[in-house]
């Protein structure tokens, strides 16, 4: 019983998630903690902090987060499978009616005109990301490198993150080092 | 079919820093690697994605995989882009209180956050190429920037505005 509401509760979040990410999660809040009580606030808000850590989409892996939480692997199951399916649904349909449509006059103008939309909203949030994570002239070398080397030399960010996981963890076990004598 | 799941299974292992942070690295793969898509009908795929529920990772996977196995590469790219974050998440579901608390974890994620504007700026700048055609698209990001810089509109409203200005004007 609680693995068909934990589907039914996943399904409806899994809907509404529109635009992405951040945006569901007041939304699952409601249906995780004050409609159901499956969580505590705290659980929940560690929950999100691990979801942002991990990599992955937030929505898949808060539906983890949740799902194992109250029910174990079934749960996790149930939760993912809801989450994802509203979005799989859909696209399947875009999917196949684009293969039809794609190269009518009329979808191509829009999509002629929302290819540099696109762009702009691309370029919106990385202006308030930059604000939030902390960017200065001391750290500015760190995305720029990133820029450069996946945008103009065209390596993939695969390397880029392992480069990137690599040098902190050595640069943070020398500082620790250091701390101790 | 089974590079197309494995490279799913790479994307997802690698998708730190949210849906825009990984459209780098799906570009690269799927167009400049493989080329499964065009440039535009990634740019396409990306429009789509905004305006439908899901993260943008999944809806490019289950999009691509339809469109080249039909039903069944669409499952398999979607499985296959959500397994590494599903295993990696129920390990932290475990850990992730003890390892809050290890100098080494924040700092991981302190650059790796620094990291993802980086890749971000390199999505624009990879989309960006194919999207700029004409003057017509040029008015269309200014617009588009300055609508969304000053009133911070829901960006699915603002691409079906687009969407039918194009069809009207374009």
């Amino acid at each position: 019983m609680i693995l068909w509401q934990l589907f039914i509760s996943f399904l409806k979040i899994g809907a509404f998630t529109l635009g992405g990410g951040i945006a569901m999660i007041p939304i699952m809040r409601r249906e995780v903690v004050e409609k159901h009580g499956w969580l505590t606030d705290m659980d929940f808000l560690d929950g999100v902090a691990a979801a942002q850590s991990s990599p992955g989409p937030i929505a898949i892996n808060m539906s983890v987060y949740v799902g194992y939480r109250i029910k174990g692997v079934p749960g996790m199951l149930v939760a993912v499978l809801g989450s994802v399916l509203p979005s799989f649904t859909s696209i399947i349909i875009i999917a196949s009616l684009f293969n039809r449509y794609a190269q009518e006059p009329l979808v191509r103008k829009a999509f002629h005109a929302l290819e540099p939309a696109v762009v702009s909203l691309i370029a919106w949030p990385l202006i308030q990301i930059s604000q939030k994570v902390g960017l200065n002239w001391r750290n500015f070398w760190i995305p720029l490198s990133a820029l450069i080397a996946v945008a103009f030399v065209g390596i993939s960010p695969m390397y880029v993150i392992i480069v990137c996981i690599a040098l902190t963890l050595i640069i943070s076990h020398i500082k620790q080092k250091r701390g101790k004598n | 079919m089974l590079t197309m799941f494995l490279t799913f299974v790479k994307v997802g292992l690698f998708s730190f820093g949210g849906g825009y942070a990984v459209l780098a690295m799906l570009q690269q793969e799927i167009v400049v690697k493989h080329g499964w898509l065009t440039a535009s009908e990634f740019t396409d795929i990306v429009a789509i994605s905004q305006m439908t529920p899901g993260p943008i990772a999944i809806n490019a996977a289950t999009f691509i995989g339809f469109k080249t196995h039909g039903i069944w590469g669409s499952v398999l790219c979607t499985l296959g882009v959500i397994l590494a974050p599903l295993c990696l998440m129920m390990i932290l579901t475990h850990t992730y209180i003890k390892l809050q608390q290890k100098e080494w974890f924040k700092n991981m994620f302190k650059s790796l956050r620094l990291l993802s504007v980086g890749l971000i700026a390199a999505a624009m700048v990879l989309i960006g190429k194919s999207a700029f055609p004409d003057l017509f698209s040029v008015g269309v990001f200014v617009v588009c920037f300055l609508i969304l810089w000053r009133w911070k509109v829901n960006p699915i409203y603002m691409l079906l505005g687009v969407a039918v200005f194009g069809m009207v004007f374009g």
